[in-house]
Formats: structure tokens, sequence, C-alpha cells
């Protein structure tokens, strides 16, 4: 259990924060950089743990492990430590959780103890997911996320907020207790939660009650009529973390819970997963063609993502799931990229509305650049990371029928009409009737909290293969998969 | 100390809850749904007793006491609430107490 | 220095210029910015110059390195290196990438003068060029496919170089978009190819071919091809090209001219063995080569836009090229490729100053006797006029000649109408290149070009001047690096990589030359007889022609407008009902179940006593059945 200290750290860092931000009678400013601090700190922890971790497929496929007995009668214990992936999508959080803190300690943001107190619980949440290795201690994170994003979106929302709220907030509550129902029938009758020791489980049902909480949390086709709503109304930060991060935990456990715990149930009930994440993807792409507003192109396209990054997961072979854990980074990272800067555009014109935008280039050049590059990198243009994260994932699924990577493929074209659109209705023709001439270019600390994220994107883009490379020890222990991994 | 069997002991006590149970199934007044209640848990009891000879334990006579305990304390606030509506001059009739209707 | 180093250098040199000019921005003027782009490829120039002579004292077998630098992407078994394939035919095309492009991007120094985006101009164009080095340079075909992807991405970003005009982003994106297609079916083909080889090695993967079922091979092989269509502007996903005249003129010249659009012809060489198995599609590639030869020098005859006369032109010549790899003349193909670069780019080159000097006009109409005006120019527009219509001396006649006799080799049916198709071609080239020369430089001056001639401008600064020569030199002389009958210099050199599969044999390639030499000048005699000796205006209106045989109609009919009533339609009949229906749906839910269980709520005690103890009984019942 060497440097489980460091994943404790992780997960109390942030929370030790909150609470202490929640608390302090800290000035807005004070509890921004204070929160900004906290954050940045989480991620040189997440560096100590990426360079302790031992990307080896001989040992223990969890490690930096730490574990205490909770409730010990029923087998439930506080047990964290970290697979592979799990790693690679804690950098991605620290990195956006980072990014969306600094901006808006930027925007100003309104009753700002609350709300970076709120932000630091999300981060503990969310790490809290990645790592918990005990059921019922998932559980408790999975729905800690909740209360954060709740209230969120519920006070610094646009004007229909209470709406999304109530749709984000019934959508997937009724998801979780499904999952909390195979929680318990699951526990009780192994009589351990932990889910190392529990190993792998044939019953269907209580596959369902897990993929059920995943497919509204992620989501997928026909369960995302949260999601424009939410994406439309919350802050543009949260939206996307919503979309680039939380939306990762459920791919996560897709993954780590749903696949690998349960390969039967998995083998048995892929092809109409598949065949929803296939409607997903091409829904998704067409939608955000067609959507009247930045938000929304953003917003579909997340679900088309999603829909792809379920194909890598259900190919269940090697390709798939490496194309897939690099593809959640990269969206994380692209998508909270695009949502700041669509908050960006919308803080200088007071609107999203496509047919509003335009020649937003003349005289911007820092925004035409990073609007640019990130939206290229996002439609997968061959040579980025994307495209490699896709690439693989369409190698993957192609195993399991040419069909799915046909698909995909008509996805690539529908994701280039979109994106372009959206780059093309901010920065290009003349200018549209919201943009003024006064509208100002990125500022400096601006760019200074996208562009990190941009820099990660093209580091990964000129070596993928450090996730891809760096992630197989958890399917690695699995032996039962491997009717199916060719 | 050797009394009748537990056959009868049990018959007695099902009688006296089936008593009970009858009462407050078929009787109108709030006074007499009580003791009918207060029937039903003394033929509890009596099984409770019953069976605590039986199997020579203790265990079902502290039970017996618990239920009295509890009993004398339904009595009262029972009792209470039906002298409250008394003095409010409402019909003591439990078909026609239906304000918590949903 | 060894070649493998050299090619790293080559590679990697314009990247670097791109990342120096994006860093540093407002620090570096706009002409050092220029400076920079061209030195960048300059550099790269020098080095696969450098790599070629290096090869050159290895023997014709050793003369093929691969260098990997990283693991770029890799799963399980699966693993694709950052490589370099450093072979005669990398080399070949790293040769005419940066010499070609050194050249076009010295030329913009002067053509984007005073241009107030001068330096996003320079970081694309260094960007386009190691795309393109990284296209050609790539030591498997993902990387291959990396480079296709980025050069498509480069052109996308200099066509809509103008972003406030509509039609350049309209066209930009329309030349994305079907460049995406090729792309898909591209990887398509690569999905197959890895789940069936289980690799993207070029070594690797041809020799595993071998043993594949033809169905696989002739998917692989069409993918291969609708990728390559795509790029090279060819039938049926052609129609991005002639839009994609609203970039710039020297991206014109370097990307739809000279280098991206005969990727194509690239990849077909590059990927041989597979398409030597996949023959039917190999045979398909030379016949839509040769329809769209004849097509797009059918609409060049009608139009009115010097550059689009010029992008007309260049669809028809890649036909050619297509033409000579689709019968397994690879060296014929790409020896086109190298001539093609000289004189197209020379065209384009020179229709920039022609433009330049008219104040971005570009109608043909409009234009008219500059041969007075502009005599450098004439001549060197003539230069490649000559060699694009084939006639002797020049290059185009040494390289078109061998592809049209290899239609005569390959014999049959097949061949004949290929030969057909393409002498018919050389026709239609001489005809269109000489309305061209003889409506821009002849004949009487248009009262516009007497108005808005810059006479102090003159024919443009010497950084415009010194690659159009240079580039006049290339296309008169280049054709002689093989000579029929006499030496192959690039046949020999690209042997080991791409050995023909077909020889042809003297008395064809005088056949053809003889017939193609007298069709061309008929075709330019003819242009001369309408032109200047009856001064026709205007060409005849073939509405097949001037609408372009209908394909813009066409998909826009077939693919644009479903998409769009598409995504209305499921806006309408599903994410409305699913989002707004949802909510409401959820609330009205709840206030059923409460209004249901309310009832069940009577107030009397006595039912809820009665319920208890019915249930109870029921409760009782069950458990002694069940024991």
């Amino acid at each position: 259990m060497a440097n489980g200290w460091l994943t404790d750290t992780l997960i109390l860092l942030p929370l030790g924060g909150a609470i202490f931000i929640a608390l302090a009678p800290l000035s807005r400013l004070a509890a921004g950089l204070l929160a900004l601090a906290v954050s940045l700190v989480e991620i040189a922890f997440w560096g100590g743990a990426l360079t302790s971790y031992r990307f080896d497929q001989n040992i223990p496929f969890v490690q930096l492990e730490d574990r205490t007995t909770w409730f010990g009668e029923l087998g439930i214990s506080y047990h964290v430590g970290f697979t592979g992936p799990a790693l690679w999508l804690t950098g991605m959080a620290a990195v956006t959780m980072t990014a969306a803190i600094a901006y808006a300690v930027w925007v100003r943001r309104e009753h700002a103890r609350a709300y970076f107190a709120s932000m630091l619980l999300l981060t503990t949440a969310v790490v809290g997911v990645f790592v918990a290795q005990d059921y019922l201690l998932f559980y408790v994170f999975w729905e800690a996320m909740l209360i954060p994003l709740y209230v969120l979106v519920g006070v610094w929302g646009g004007p229909g907020r209470l709406r999304a709220t109530l749709m984000f907030f019934i959508y997937t509550m009724a998801g979780s207790l499904l999952m909390l129902t195979s929680i318990i029938v699951l526990g009780i009758s192994r009589g351990t939660f932990d889910i190392v020791e529990g190993g792998v489980s044939n019953s269907d049902w209580i596959f369902l009650g897990f993929v059920a909480a995943f497919v509204v949390k992620a989501p997928i086709f026909p369960f995302h009529a949260w999601l424009p709503v939410a994406y439309r109304e919350a802050p543009a930060e949260v939206a996307g973390v919503l979309s680039g991060v939380v939306s990762k935990a459920a791919a996560y456990g897709f993954l780590y819970i749903a696949i690998l715990h349960f390969p039967h149930p998995t083998h048995d009930f892929r092809t109409p997963i598949l065949v929803l994440a296939a409607i997903g993807l091409i829904y998704g792409s067409v939608l955000a063609f067609r959507a009247p507003d930045l938000r929304g192109v953003v917003a579909y396209s997340s679900l088309a993502q999603l829909g792809l990054i379920t194909f890598g997961l259900f190919a269940t072979n090697l390709a798939g799931f490496n194309g897939a854990v690099l593809q959640m980074v990269n969206h994380g990272l692209i998508s909270v990229g695009l949502f700041m800067l669509v908050g960006l555009v919308e803080l200088r014109t007071g609107t999203g509305k496509l047919d509003r935008l335009g020649g937003m280039a003349r005289g911007r050049p820092a925004l035409a650049t990073v609007l640019m590059t990130l939206g290229i990198i996002a439609l997968a243009v061959p040579g980025s990371s994307a495209f490699a994260g896709e690439f693989m994932i369409l190698t993957g699924v192609f195993t399991s029928g040419w069909g799915w990577s046909v698909v995909g493929a008509i996805a690539i074209v529908l994701a280039a009409m979109y994106m372009l659109r959206l780059i093309s209705a901010v920065l290009h023709r003349s200018k549209g009737s919201a943009v003024d001439d006064d509208a100002r270019d990125l500022r400096l600390p601006e760019l200074a909290f996208i562009l990190p994220l941009v820099a990660c994107l093209i580091v990964l883009s000129a070596w993928p293969a450090a996730v891809t490379d760096h992630n197989l020890d958890v399917v690695n222990a699995f032996p039962a998969l491997e009717r199916f991994v060719p | 100390m050797k009394g009748p069997d537990v056959t009868w002991y049990l018959g007695v006590a099902a009688f006296m809850f089936a008593t009970g149970a009858l009462g407050v199934l078929l009787r109108r007044s709030p006074l007499i749904v009580l003791l009918s209640l207060e029937l039903m848990l003394n033929g509890a009891n009596l099984a409770l007793i019953a069976f605590s000879r039986l199997h020579g334990g203790g265990a079902g006579q502290i039970f017996a006491l618990s239920v009295m305990a509890v009993a004398a304390s339904e009595v009262v606030v029972g009792l209470g609430l039906i002298v409250a509506m008394a003095r409010r001059n409402l019909t003591l009739d439990v078909d026609k107490l239906t304000w918590l209707r949903g | 220095m060894t070649e493998i180093t050299t090619s790293w250098i080559c590679l990697f040199s314009p990247l670097v210029a791109v990342i120096v000019i994006a860093l540093g921005g407002n620090r570096f003027s706009r002409r050092a910015a220029g400076v920079i782009a061209t030195g960048s490829v300059a550099l790269s120039f020098a080095a696969a110059v450098v790599a070629f002579a290096t090869m050159l004292t290895r023997a014709p077998g050793n003369r093929s390195h691969l260098s990997t630098a990283w693991t770029w992407l890799s799963a399980g078994n699966l693993h694709f290196g950052l490589s370099v394939l450093v072979d005669p035919l990398s080399v070949f095309m790293m040769l005419v990438v940066s010499g070609v492009g050194g050249l076009i991007v010295l030329y913009s120094i002067g053509y984007m003068h005073g241009d107030d985006e001068e330096r996003r101009y320079f970081a694309y164009m260094a960007m386009f060029v190691f795309s393109m080095l990284l296209l050609v340079q790539g030591g498997n075909l993902i990387l291959l496919l990396s480079g296709w992807g980025l050069v498509g991405l480069s052109s996308y970003l200099l066509i809509g170089f103008w972003h406030e005009r509509p039609a350049a982003i309209a066209a930009a994106k329309k030349a994305f978009v079907m460049n995406a297609i090729g792309d898909a079916t591209f990887a398509l083909a690569l999905f197959l190819l890895i789940a069936k080889t289980g690799t993207l090695d070029y070594g690797l993967a041809f020799s595993k071919a071998h043993g594949l079922s033809q169905t696989v091979l002739i998917l692989i092989a069409l993918g291969l091809l609708g990728g390559a269509v795509a790029k090279s502007a060819q039938l049926p996903l052609h129609t991005w090209l002639p839009d994609a005249m609203e970039g710039p003129t020297p991206v014109s010249a370097l990307i739809h001219a000279a280098t991206m659009v005969t990727a194509g012809v690239y990849l077909i060489a590059r990927t041989a063995p597979i398409f030597q198995l996949a023959s039917v599609v190999q045979d398909t590639a030379a016949a839509l080569g040769a329809v769209t030869l004849v097509m797009a020098g059918l609409i060049a005859l009608v139009q009115t836009d010097i550059k689009r006369v010029i992008a007309y032109s260049t669809m028809s010549q890649i036909g050619y090229m297509f033409l000579g790899v689709g019968l397994g003349a690879y060296a014929s193909g790409m020896f086109h490729l190298l001539t093609h670069a000289f004189f197209k780019a020379l065209l384009f080159l020179a229709a920039g100053v022609v433009i330049h000097a008219l104040a971005g006009e570009q109608d043909i109409r409009k234009m008219g006797g500059l041969r007075g005006l502009m005599p450098k120019t004439y001549a060197v527009f003539l230069v490649g006029a000559l060699s694009l219509a084939g006639i002797p001396p020049f290059s185009g006649f040494f390289s078109k000649d061998p592809i049209i006799a290899a239609t005569l080799e390959r014999g049959g049916a097949f061949g004949y109408v290929m030969f057909v198709l393409a002498i018919g071609g050389t026709f239609l080239t001489g005809l269109y290149t000489f309305r061209l020369v003889f409506r821009v430089f002849h004949g009487d001056r248009d009262r516009f070009v007497d108005e808005t001639f810059d006479t102090h401008h003159g024919e443009g600064p010497l950084v415009m001047l010194l690659p159009v020569g240079v580039l006049a030199i290339g296309a008169t002389l280049a054709g002689w690096l093989q000579v029929p009958g006499g030496w192959h210099g690039v046949s020999s050199w690209l042997q080991p990589v791409a050995a023909p599969i077909l020889e042809t044999t003297n008395t064809q390639e005088a056949i053809a030359s003889i017939v193609s030499v007298v069709l061309g000048l008929a075709g330019a005699g003819i242009a001369w007889w309408i032109y200047i000796a009856r001064r026709r205006p205007a060409p005849a209106a073939v509405p097949a022609f001037e609408r372009k045989f209908w394909f813009d109609e066409l998909y826009d009919a077939l693919f644009h407008r479903p998409a769009v009533t598409t995504a209305k339609v499921l806006y309408a009949l599903v994410e409305g009902p699913l989002v707004g229906g949802s909510m409401a749906g959820i609330a009205e839910a709840v206030r059923g179940l409460g209004t249901g269980t309310g009832r069940l709520q009577t107030g009397l005690v006595r039912t809820y006593a009665l319920a208890l103890a019915a249930s109870l009984a029921v409760l009782a019942v069950v458990f002694l059945a069940v024991r």
C-alpha cells in the first residue's frame, strides 16, 4: 500500500479547501485565488501520482491503494486506488477543473465562497469516482457530484436554470437509484462491497442497474433529454465541466464496472448498447449541424462524442478500450476549452446565436487562432490526438462488425460539417449584428487558462501513445474478458 | 408445575385476538375500538407468555411486559384524543371521522 | 549526414517555422514572416537534395530506409511509429514538394505584400509544406493518412484565407468536407487492413496482402481509391477544386496544382502492391482518370475565370496521371506529376502576375492584348501553355506521351477506349490552353485593361518574377529527364519502389507522340481560328459545360438538402418531444401517481384495519402454501 497517501490527498485536498472556503470569511478574490491555488496543488499531487505509478502489466492493477474499514460487518470499506485509465482521467479532471476555476475567477462569479466551495467539492467527488474501489464508496462519490452541480447550475445558471436543474436532477436520480439497488443486491449477496475483492458477476439485472446510471449521466441516446437544457442554462465553465468531466465519470463507470466486472452481461447486451451509441453518434452530429446557437453545437457534439466513446468501450477489445480512454481525455480537454471560449464570446457579444455572430477573426488573432485550433482538433483532423482516439476506437469496433466503423466514418464527415459551421459562424464572413468593434480579442489572463488545455492537446497529438501505451494493466487483470479480446 | 397443554392457551389467545379484531372492524364507537384493540394486544400477550413457558426462556415474558407498557401509553394517547373530540362536540363515530382522506 | 537525418530535417524544418511565426506574432515584421517561411522550405529542399545525393551513392537495392522516432499510437499488438520512410519515391516527392513549394512561398512574399494578415498566411503555407512532407515521408499508412488530413486542413485554411468573403469560406468548407469523405473511405480501408493483417507498415502490410481474399483486397483498394479521388479532384468527388480558386493565387499554384492534388497519384503509386492485387480497382482508377480528363477539358472550354480554366486543366492533367498509375505505368504517372508541378505552377503564378497587375480581376472577357504590356509574363505563360499542350520540346510532351503509349500497350477494348479518351484530351488541352493564351494576351485590348493596368507597378517585383523564371526553366527542361528510346532517369530511379507492370515499345511511343502532338496542334490551331482569325468575343455557350455537368446541383439535391431536412425532422419529431415532452411527461406522471394513491386514503379507519387484516390473511396463506 505504498504511496496510498497520494490518493487520499487527491480526494481530501479539494474537500478541505472547499470546507475552508465555505467557512472562512474571505473576499471574493481571495476565495477564488485560494481555490485556484488548491487546484494547482492538486495537479502537482497528480503529477506525483503519475510518477509513482508503475505502468507494468505484471503488478496489481490497482496501485497507490489505501484501505480502511468503514462498516466492517457489511463488508464496506474506504478503499481507494488508481487504475491506469483512472490515473489519466484524474489528471484530465484536475487540469480542466483548474481551468474552469480560473475562468470563474476571471469572470467574477457572484457569491464567490459558495461557488468555489462547490467547484472544489465537485473536484473531490469526480476524483473519488475515479479512484473508488468499493461500490458503496463509488456511489457516495457519484451522488456527491450531483450536489455541487445542482447548486452550480441552479444558482449561477441562465434564465431557465430552475427547469434545467430539475430535469438534470430527476433524470440522474432515477438512474442513480437503480444503480444503488444494484449495489445493495450485489454487496449483500457477496458479503463485501469491495470492487476488487468482489470479482466478476454474471447477473444481467445488476448489470442493467449500473448501466441505467451510466447511460443517463453520459448521456447516451435517448436518455439525453436533460443535456441541451442543462448545457444551455449552466454557466459556461460548468457546462464545460458537465460535458467534459462529469460525463467521463459515466464512461469510466462503463469501462471499469459495467464491462470489466460483468463480462457476460456485457457480451449479451453489447449489441443494443452499440445500436444506441450509433444512433446517438449520428443523431447528435446531425442536430449539432443544425443547432442555432454555439452551446447547442457543442452540446450535441458532446452527445455524439459520448456515442463514439461508448463505441470504443463496447468494442470490448484492446484497441477499442485504448482509443476510448484516449478519447475521454481528449474530449474532456476539448469540451471544457470550447465551452470556455463560448462563454468568452457570449460575454463579448451578449449572445450565442450563430446568425448574430460572425467576422470575429478580423483584428482578434488570438481568439481566431485558439478557436480554430480547438475546433480542428475537435473535428478530429488526421494527425490530432482526437483523430488518434477515433482511429483506435473505430479500429477496435471494426472487429465487431464493419457496419459500426462505417457509421463512425459517416460521423467523421458530419463532425467536419458541424465544427466548420461553428468556426465560420463565429470568425468568418462579415461582422454579425451582435459583434461590436470594441469586442476585444482574448486577453492575456484568458489565454492563460485556455492555452494550457490547447497545449495538452498538442502534446497528446504528438504522442497519443502516452495514454494508449499506458493504461492496459486494468484490462489485463480480467482474464474473463479474453474470450472476446482478440 | 404442570398446567393445560400449550394448545389451550393458544386457543384462548386466538379467540381473544379474533374477538378484538372483529370489534375493531365492526364497531363504530372509537371507545369500543380502543377497547377491542386492547383485547387483541392481550391475546398476543397470552400467546407470548404461553410460548415463553413452553420453551422455558424469559424473552416472551419480557416482550409481554413491553407490549403492556406500549398498550398503556397508547391508551393514554387514544383516550386523550377521544376526550378532546368529545369536548369539541364531535360525533364519536369512526365512519364520520374522515378528515384525513386523500 | 545520412539521408535519414536529412529527411528528419526536411520534415520538421517547416513545422519549426510555423511555431516560430505563431509564437512570434507581432514581434516579427510581415516581411520577416515571409522570409522565415521561405527559408524553412528552402532548408527542406536543401535537405532533400542532400538525401537524394547520398542515395545516389548507394546501390539501387539499398536505397530504402525506415527510421522511427517514437511509438505514436499503440494498443495491444498494434504499434504505429512516428517514422519516416526514405526511399526513391519519397525522395522524389520531397524534392518536388520542397522545391516547387519553396519557389511559390518566395513568390508569395511579393504577391501577398500589403495584405494585413501576411503572418497568418505564411504560417499556413509552412504548415502546408510540413503536412505534405509528412504525407510523402510518413513511414506507415496512418502517418500518410495524418499528412493526408493535415494537407486538407491547410488547404481549408488557405482557401478561406480571405475569410470575410462568403464565397471563399463556402469553398473552403466544401473542399474540407469533400476531402473528409475521402479521408473516411481511406480510414475504412485502413481499418479493414488492420483487421486482416494487423499492421499498417508498408512492407509488412503488402507482404501479408498476398494472402487476402479478392473481396477484401478490392474493398481495401476501393477505400484507398476513394481517398485518392477526393484529394485529387477526380470524378465523382471533383467539385471542390474549381471553387477552391477563391484562395490566393500562390495557394492555387502550390496546393491545387503542384502538390496536394497530386497526392492521390502518390497514394496509388505507394500502395501499388495492393492495387495490383485488386486489378479491377486499378482499372477503375484508370477509367476515372480518363473520363475526368475529357470532362474537365470540356468544362475548361467555356470557363471565363482565368484561374478556373487552369483549375479544370489541373483536373484534366491529374486525370492523365491517374490513367498512368491506373495502368501500372507508375514512373510515367510520377513523371507527369513532376513536369505538371513545374508547368502548372508556372501557369498559375503567371496568371497571378496578370491578376495582380489588373487589381484582382480574373475574368478573361475583360482581358486581351496584354502581350504588349507584359512581355515577360507572356513569354513564361507561353512556355507553360506549350508544355501543357504537349508540344515538343517542352516537358509536357515527354511526360504525357508515355501515358498514352501505355494505353496502347495495355491493348484490348479497355486499352483502346482509354487511348481514344486520352488523345481526345490532348486535343481539348490544346484548344482550351490556347483559347486562354489568345483571349488574355492577344487580340484587342479591353477598355478595362487600359483603366486598371498599373504601368508603374509593371509586372511585379523580383521576388515574384524570379520564381516564375525558375519554373519556366523547369517546365522547359524537366522533360529531358526521360526521353523515349533514349534514357530513363525517372523510371530507373523509381524502379526499386514501383516497378511498372507494363513496358511500352518504341513504336507505341512514336505513335502516341505523333498523334498527340498533331491533335494538340490542331486544338491550338482551332483556338487561333476562333479567337484570332474570326475574333469571336466569347465562347459558345453549351449548357452542360457551363453547368459543369450538374454535379453541384446533384450533390446539393442528394446530400445537402436531405441532411438539412433530416436534421429538421429529427428536431421536430424526436428532440422536441423528448426534451420538452419528457419534462411535462414526468410532471404528469407524478401528478397522476399522487392522485391515484390519494384515492386509497379514504380516511376511514375501518377500511385500513380491514386492509391490514386482509393482507395478514393473504400473507398467512402464502406462507403456509409456500411451505
